[in-house]
């Protein structure tokens, strides 16, 4: 493989990688201030601008401590409950054949668990959270990612291709199967431009990723 | 809305990192650890999902003892695969390893102690503790050590190799005083050794088909059966397909291996030295021999003789071995005889392959020695593509306690007085007859391991007759996992675990020519009370006072690995564990050592004397001699263990390495000319001699020969139910000509009948077998060993296997050995498992 190409998907690798990264962020928790000031400088905006992302006053000109109150709000109100809210865990959303669906703690909890583990991280003692968050996926995604652009970086063609099948696989097996239903749901409940417009990057950049993966020459 | 492109997600890519490197964004990881896809993490099964450990291991379903990984799901072993980091098996393993499963999980394993608590034989049984069962037997070992008699206790074991043989034989039965200690190679290939040793010494050959050109191949069923099997057939899987090497096979039967040949030449049982010679005959007078080579070669009873006499000697002695005469004894057209040893002897380089076949004859020494005869004058010996000397891995190890006894033996293991010239590695299919006879004494203890004398040797009502006489043998001890014919026989049954609950260090020939480290752990703890009886025996020695420096199987690997320059370079046990095998990858392919010269200060070691006769460098401290002048008045070939003084061959004027002897006073030329046979009135050059019994045969009477096949052991594998799902039934194969004769059809019950009894089956007729044979596997036919193997349960079997339900088969087999005679090639002690004749008659 030519120099240039390496280094061209050394790039790709990283920037996808910290795409999921920002994402899986996103959906851990609530928004912090340095993150908040982080998203509302103006060269990012441009960005967001750029990708047809269309944030309305709510998040563009209210005072910060506001804002983070209602980001707090509605991330509890869409993703934690109590009462009404839209599960952010695979098991609830991946509805499969032979397969109970609908419910925390599922089967498909434990693949996603032992997909993890398999390619060997674990999970951490201070994440409280269950194995098959939204957030989780994204971050494993983040780190396999992470690790392909490293192979490429060293001239390890083998690993590299080893991580993008394994990305391709929990794609395949795993967020397309659920994230973009997920983001539709998101998408019509959110009252915030914020995670309305996060949820449909996230199932913009799912399919697009997806579908970019598929098509990468080995 | 705008499409996402690449172009502006790798602003938003680079933007998120910015966002992502500056503090404060604060996100609980919920990964720790990184990705290792090489080494890979937690492995899970993808069919049930369970989580699996994988770790490194060896087989010993069969002695070529291959490396695996084996897979743990939820505590249970779920899988056996190939090692791929071993260069031995490069990542396979047979249908038998595969099946080791079945040997760990067997239901009828033996999973207590249990003594007798019947007449001996009659199958009660009562459990023990083990202190119960180690109390008694250590008070009857000390009592026979305490009087002078440990060579009352004999030990005799079927398969015990590396570690397992250094703790069991070396350390503990060499701490306790007894010599009495029985093996089964001459229920193998006894004669194949005996002749090597004979001829360049030390044993064991390893066909080197990752070089070579051409395969002649002469009763060895290698693609099947061998004993470093998935080693080296795949290599001559390979040598065929890629290569187009081409494989010629002579047998009496129409064996896979010889299916697969490029030719199967058909032959009459026990005539393969015949051919062999003719073929050597045909070289030396075409003159295609390798004079180089024949530098090496002891052709005379001068061993200064110049290469031109040594070939007139040769020529002389084949004179009479034309191609015609052969043809007359073998069936083999002088046409094809001739024709193949030209393509042998002009195909550079080529390899001389045998094994069971052609040895376990009357004549399977010398048949060996024609073999080696044809391997040499080709210069095929030890070169790349050749007939190699084996080349396994040297571990060092721990020796056991300093001061051992002077050992004591009875002499029962090497067959009757003046029955066999070198019966080097013993002639233990007659033990039993020779504890009958009692002449040589007997002894008060017999206990065995990984062995079977009931059903493993010939006669076996004989061996069932002595073993359960109670005023012959006064206490047996069967150390085995499984319930076998032999262990129905026993006092005391010390339950083993199967070899995939213990540890060991390995060390089998390795066909790279390059040595392989490696070792065997276990996948589980030991079943219920099974414990392994090299921990055993560590128990046995402190409780007799005589502590071995070691507590367990695992502290000896251990031990070994720090103790082994090698493997401790390699980071020793901890790397031995993670990894299991260890070579050293900048290791060359060992050939030509007979080349190397012997350094000048080796030759001025204080006892190293010149014996003038052979040309031999010894050094006689280390023979049994007393002084100096003794050792040179009887020399060196007369002098007891002169060979383990062996220092290096005088050649021209030079001292080489050479052919370093093993078990006899060899020289050090690749003896074609051996003196040790003339002593013995043999003939000292290779020669052929019919069967005695197949000369005196009537025209009625067939010839029974056996064989293996791909997916059983020898005696040990039909309580694997995947295997005896393959292979339950084994029909004697019979020529259509003969069958005709015989008035047979195919699927008639017939019965086979020889000297020392008779066996009922069924008759396969197939022109695989040649005319005048009638073929039995070995395998079948037991009538004990578990559900499985027999149909019957062992006592105590557990009866939860849920495939017990889908045991679909009801035939057993027969087993041959009821009716094949216990008799010995009388140079080598062979057990002379093809030469019975038998009358076969419709049942």
């Amino acid at each position: 493989m030519a120099q240039t190409e390496k280094a061209q998907r050394t790039a790709v690798a990283r920037q996808r990688s910290n795409i999921y990264g920002l994402l899986a962020t996103a959906y851990r928790q609530e928004v912090t201030s340095e993150f908040l000031q982080q998203l509302r400088a103006p060269e990012f905006l441009e960005i967001l601008s750029d990708l047809g992302i269309q944030l309305t006053s709510d998040f563009l000109q209210k005072p910060e401590e506001e804002l983070l109150d209602d980001l707090a709000v509605e991330f509890a109100g869409l993703f934690l409950g109590p009462g009404g809210h839209i599960s952010p865990h695979e098991s609830v959303h991946h509805q499969r054949d032979g397969v109970e669906g609908g419910m925390l703690w599922g089967e498909t909890t434990a693949e996603v668990k032992k997909f993890i583990e398999s390619a060997g991280p674990d999970y951490s003692p201070e994440y409280t959270g269950l194995p098959d968050h939204i957030s989780v996926e994204l971050e494993f995604m983040e780190a396999l990612a992470r690790h392909e652009e490293q192979a490429w970086s060293v001239d390890d063609e083998e690993e590299a291709f080893r991580c993008l099948d394994m990305e391709r696989r929990f794609l395949e097996e795993h967020l397309s199967r659920w994230v973009p239903a997920f983001c539709d749901k998101v998408m019509a409940t959110a009252e915030l431009s914020f995670y309305r417009e996060l949820a449909g990057l996230t199932k913009r950049f799912i399919e697009f990723d997806w579908q970019e993966l598929q098509e990468v020459e080995e | 809305m705008k499409a996402l492109t690449r172009r502006n997600l790798m602003k938003l890519g680079a933007a998120s990192g910015a966002i992502l490197a500056t503090g404060g964004i604060f996100k609980t990881k919920a990964l720790a650890g990184s990705i290792e896809l090489a080494k890979g993490g937690k492995d899970f099964s993808p069919e049930t999902g369970k989580e699996r450990q994988m770790s490194p291991s060896a087989c010993w379903n069969c002695v070529t003892r291959d490396s695996m990984i084996g897979f743990v799901e939820d505590g249970r072993l779920v899988k056996l695969e190939g090692h791929p980091g071993s260069i031995r098996g490069k990542g396979k393993i047979c249908a038998k390893g595969a099946a080791g499963i079945n040997q760990l999980y067997d239901p009828d394993r033996v999973l207590y102690p249990m003594k007798r608590a019947g007449k001996r034989g009659e199958g009660k049984w009562k459990r023990i503790s083990w202190d119960e069962a180690l109390t008694d037997l250590a008070a009857r070992l000390k009592k026979l050590r305490d009087e002078g008699h440990p060579e009352k206790f004999m030990f005799h074991y079927g398969r015990m190799k590396a570690s397992s043989s250094k703790i069991i034989k070396s350390a503990f039965l060499g701490a306790y005083g007894t010599k009495t200690v029985g093996n089964h190679t001459s229920i193998c290939e006894g004669a194949k050794w005996t002749s090597q040793e004979l001829t360049w010494g030390k044993h064991y050959d390893n066909w080197d088909f990752d070089n070579t050109n051409f395969v002649l191949n002469f009763g060895s069923n290698c693609l099947e059966a061998h004993t470093n099997s998935i080693p080296v057939l795949q290599r001559l899987v390979d040598a065929m397909v890629e290569r187009n090497v081409r494989l010629v096979t002579f047998d009496v039967r129409l064996s896979n291996t010889a299916a697969r040949s490029s030719e199967w030449v058909p032959i009459v049982p026990g005539t393969d030295g015949a051919v062999a010679l003719a073929m050597c005959k045909v070289i030396m007078d075409a003159g295609l021999y390798d004079k180089e080579f024949f530098k090496f070669i002891k052709a005379t009873k001068d061993h200064n003789a110049s290469t031109s006499k040594k070939v007139s000697a040769l020529k002389k002695q084949l004179a009479k071995y034309t191609p015609k005469w052969a043809e007359k004894i073998s069936g083999v057209p002088a046409a094809k005889i001739k024709a193949l040893a030209l393509e042998f002897a002009k195909t550079k380089p080529a390899v001389i392959v045998s094994y069971r076949g052609a040895v376990a004859h009357y004549n399977g020494t010398e048949t060996e020695r024609a073999m080696q005869m044809l391997a040499a004058i080709t210069g095929n010996i030890d070169n790349p593509g050749g007939r190699c000397r084996g080349v396994g891995a040297k571990w060092k190890y721990p020796k056991g306690p300093k001061k051992k006894p002077k050992g004591k033996g009875l002499k029962i293991t090497a067959g009757f007085k003046g029955d066999t010239a070198y019966p080097s590695h013993g002639a233990n299919h007659q033990v039993l007859k020779m504890i009958k006879d009692g002449k040589a004494g007997r002894p008060e203890i017999y206990m065995w391991y990984c062995y079977t004398p009931v059903y493993a040797n010939g006669e076996c009502q004989e061996n069932i007759d002595i073993l359960k006489d109670e005023n012959l043998i006064p206490f047996t001890v069967s150390v085995n996992a499984y319930y076998d014919e032999s262990a129905a026989l026993a006092d005391l049954i010390l339950p083993n675990p199967s070899y995939l609950e213990w540890w060991d260090y390995e060390d089998m020939v390795s066909p790279a020519q390059i040595p392989e480290y490696y070792i065997r752990q276990p996948f589980v703890k030991p079943l219920g009370e099974s414990r392994d009886f090299k921990d055993v025996v560590c128990d046995l020695a402190n409780r007799m006072g005589f502590p071995l420096g070691f507590n367990s199987a695992e502290e000896f690997v251990k031990m070994s690995c720090e103790k082994t320059p090698a493997v401790k370079a390699a980071g020793g046990f901890e790397y031995m564990k993670k990894h299991g095998v260890y070579h050293d990858p900048k290791a060359k392919p060992e050939y030509y050592g007979y080349k190397k010269e012997v350094k000048a200060a080796d030759l001025k070691k204080d006892g190293v004397v010149l014996d003038k006769a052979t040309g031999v460098y010894w050094n006689w401290h280390n023979s049994k001699a007393k002084s100096e002048a003794e050792a040179k008045e009887k020399g060196y070939t007369k002098s007891k263990n002169a060979y383990k003084g062996y220092v290096g061959q005088e050649i021209g004027g030079k001292v080489y390495k050479a052919f370093k002897p093993d078990k006899l006073n060899k020289s050090g030329y690749f003896e074609l000319y051996s003196e040790l046979l003339e002593i013995k009135n043999f003939s000292p050059l290779p020669t052929y001699y019919p069967i005695p019994e197949h000369e005196k045969m009537g025209s009625d009477k067939l010839i029974l020969t056996t064989f293996k096949v791909a997916v059983h052991i020898h005696s040990r594998s039909a309580n694997c139910k995947w295997l005896t799902e393959c292979y339950n039934d084994n029909p004697a194969w019979i020529n259509p000509v003969t069958a005709k004769r015989l008035g047979v059809k195919n699927g008639n019950k017939i019965k086979v009948k020889s000297e020392v009894g008779e066996i009922t089956t069924t008759a396969k007729v197939t022109e695989a077998i040649v005319p005048g044979v009638v073929a039995i596997s070995h395998h079948l036919g037991h009538w004990e060993y578990g559900r499985y193997a027999s149909g019957k349960k062992a006592p105590l079997a557990g009866g939860n296997d849920p495939d017990s339900k889908h045991k679909w088969w009801k035939t057993h087999g027969v087993h041959p050995n009821w009716i094949i005679p216990n008799s010995s090639d009388p140079i080598s002690g062979q057990q002379r498992w093809m030469d019975t004749v038998v009358t076969v008659t419709k049942a």
